[in-house]
């Protein structure tokens, strides 16, 4: 399985790793005492992003091109899940491209403020310069809006685009941050065992304890609601479930005959975990990956909608809240932004559910 | 089991919940004070305007809080104060922390409670008859319905509902009306919405899980058994599967009060104007009052823990097979 895909993974392919974490690492302290920004928060997070994701997911993938098709195989016959893929990937396209070809989201502009979109006509009390009174007027949607404008004249798709851009960023860096927290607590967790084990597990206990909602407010509230401490407070919050499934999956693995054997073979600790046991627990934390970005993504969504979102960034919540200020008069300004949120969540719901049957070799695909 | 073995498991839960307290009451602490603002800065902001000196208000916001002792002696100040029922005052409503809460968490409980009632029963209901129904078109629509509630963002769909409902049928109001006695119809009306928006998801959520739990009873042999005996259909879903399937979904509606109803229940609150815990923490937010936001925080918590707690204990007195260790 994945185990098998990334344990053809080693020697010279290690170093590079960790010599381009070192890189980055040596970047930012350089960064944070020298020079003054060389690279942007939110850039760090894509630079490391892109490490992992080269090292643990597309080398392994090409490095055994057979297993990979195989389970393309096997995805694809959950038919729901490649739509999910092909949703995804249009709104990566989206999040990457449109930005270029669309307005500037938060261009305000009175004059064409709540447009409906195009093919529906509402009617608009509007001043009327010359007659110096106020005209109900019929406003069509035009093609200058496709999908209209919000109360203050800003355009509807150049802000979905936007907040696609947001969204993404902040549902995978989280999520990304949340399973290497989760991953690292649970393995070593399971493998030293004892009073370590005992320790972390309490604390993520505690950590459990907290509604994950509520705890994200109250560190937003403290810390001040910037992306990228809204990314960091998600991740840093998010693990639990995370560290408690790696751990249950490192436990079983841990008594495995080809544990034993490296370890009587003289094998360090750290060669271990890192070689032996999170190739191993992957598969799953993949899985939970995928069917957690949905959640994350909400998160992101629900505090901006509250108002609790970075104020500099137009992401679909802030929309959504526009939109329940002006339900009255422009519907879809709330219609809109919901249906991207809706759409995004299940085609993250499906490609897990996917992923999921695919990698449980009981399933009956 | 022996009674006494039940006993010594309910008193190590109990200790193991005053760990867990410790710690969150700990967390919450270190976040208060390494965060970048200081609890002061909070105050000066709503104090500043009416003094000259802003050092002098610093000082005496820090000598009235004790901000100004060493960190340890504040830690141990804060745990005692929580204990002791002191949660601060409530500068941006003139009140005693305590005494808002006896005031607002009516609100937040009569939505909680009704909205886990209407998923519980509505999401069991129609997973059991889905999974009976395995494979029909029935099943498939019940699956579909619940991918649907599953992923459907529930502040979105609270202002859907109030879009279609509120202002297109003028059916409901598009505030919750504060005004109502709490045990009217009125009042009932007036959750109609706050309702289906918070238990939407969840019932979906339930669904699936007693779909899953009722297919796997109804392949077990005990099943096979009771059916072979000549039992009546009705007799052996309702006694041998529904009875089997049901512990672990309670198990699961208990333990989501953590991840979704509670953040659920602070969207619904601030989109519907009721007033409960999470719409005073939201407002309290943004007058900077942070003994309240605190304190709903910690609440938010020691209710997940005792739910838990609860349903542990209840969970092992009902099912014989569980052994305390």
């Amino acid at each position: 399985m994945i185990r098998q895909i990334s344990s053809k993974v080693g020697g010279l392919k290690n170093l590079i790793f960790i010599g381009a974490l070192l890189v980055l690492a040596i970047v930012l302290l350089l960064d944070i005492y020298l020079v003054d920004q060389i690279l942007e928060p939110l850039e760090y997070f894509y630079l490391f992003f892109a490490i992992i994701a080269i090292f643990y997911g597309i080398y392994p993938l090409y490095a055994n091109r057979r297993l990979t098709k195989y389970y393309w195989e096997r995805i694809k016959r959950h038919r729901l899940s490649v739509f999910g893929l092909a949703f995804i990937v249009f709104l990566i396209a989206v999040a990457l491209i449109g930005p270029l070809l669309t307005q500037d989201p938060t261009k305000v502009n009175f004059q064409e403020k709540s447009l409906p979109p195009v093919g529906f006509t509402i009617q608009q009390s509007v001043y009327d310069l010359k007659a110096e009174e106020f005209v109900t007027r019929e406003t069509p949607g035009t093609w200058q809006h496709p999908l209209g404008t919000d109360d203050k004249g800003r355009d509807m798709l150049a802000m979905l685009v936007s907040g696609a851009r947001v969204s993404l960023q902040v549902g995978l860096l989280a999520t990304l941050i949340a399973i290497l927290i989760g991953t690292i607590m649970g393995v070593v967790s399971a493998y030293f065992g004892g009073w370590v084990d005992m320790a972390l597990m309490r604390f993520t206990d505690v950590m459990m304890t907290f509604p994950f909602f509520l705890l994200l407010v109250f560190i937003i509230f403290i810390f001040g609601p910037s992306l990228v401490f809204i990314i960091l407070a998600i991740g840093l919050t998010g693990w639990t479930g995370t560290a408690r499934l790696v751990r249950s999956d490192a436990l079983s693995l841990r008594t495995r005959e080809f544990i034993m054997a490296s370890k009587s073979l003289g094998a360090s600790d750290t060669r271990i975990v890192f070689r032996h046991l999170i190739p191993n627990v992957i598969s799953s934390v993949i899985v939970i990956a995928t069917l957690s970005i949905p959640g994350v993504i909400l998160a992101e969504a629900a505090l901006s909608f509250i108002g609790l979102g970075d104020p500099t960034v137009t992401s679909w919540g802030v929309v959504l809240n526009a939109g329940q200020r002006s339900l009255d008069t422009a519907w879809w300004v709330a219609v809109e932004p919901g249906i991207m949120l809706f759409l995004t969540v299940l085609a993250f719901n499906f490609l897990g559910d996917g992923i999921r049957d695919a990698f449980d070799p009981r399933s009956q695909l | 089991m022996k009674r006494g073995g039940l006993q010594g498991y309910i008193i190590k839960r109990l200790i193991y919940a005053a760990l867990i307290t410790f710690g969150v009451v700990t967390i919450t602490f270190i976040l208060l004070r390494v965060g970048p603002s200081s609890p002061a800065d909070k105050y000066l902001a709503n104090m500043s305007a009416r003094t000259q000196d802003p050092a002098q208000v610093i000082a005496a916001v820090e000598a009235r809080y004790g901000l100004d002792k060493p960190i340890y002696e504040q830690y141990v100040d804060y745990v005692v104060n929580l204990a002791r029922g002191d949660w601060g005052w409530s500068f941006s409503t003139s009140l005693p922390v305590i005494k808002l809460i006896q005031r607002h968490w009516v609100y937040s409980f009569q939505l909680i409670l009704l909205s886990m009632l209407f998923s519980a029963s509505l999401g069991i209901l129609i997973g059991v008859y889905s999974a009976i129904k395995q494979y029909t078109r029935t099943d498939y629509l019940a699956t579909l319905f619940s991918f649907i509630g599953i992923s459907i963002p529930n502040f979105w769909l609270g202002i859907m509902l109030i879009l279609v409902f509120s202002v297109q049928l003028g059916w409901f109001k598009t505030y919750y009306d504060t005004g109502l006695p709490l045990f009217s119809l009125a009042n009932l009306k007036a959750l109609i919405l706050p309702v289906i928006t918070l238990g939407t998801g969840m019932m979906a959520g339930y669904t699936r899980y007693a779909r899953s739990a009722t297919l796997d009873n109804l392949r077990k042999d005990f099943v096979r058994t009771a059916r072979a005996k000549g039992l009546p259909e009705r007799v052996v879903i309702g006694k041998h599967v529904f009875r089997n399937a049901i512990l672990p979904i309670i198990t699961i509606i208990m333990f989501d009060l953590s991840g979704v109803v509670f953040g659920g229940a602070y969207l619904t609150e601030i989109i519907f104007g009721i007033p409960g815990l999470g719409r005073i923490s939201f407002n309290a937010i943004f007058a900077g009052d942070y003994p309240v936001v605190v304190t709903i925080t910690l609440i938010g918590a020691l209710v997940v823990l005792f739910t838990n707690l609860a349903t542990d204990i209840v969970y092992t007195w009902l099912d014989p097979r569980i052994r305390y260790d």
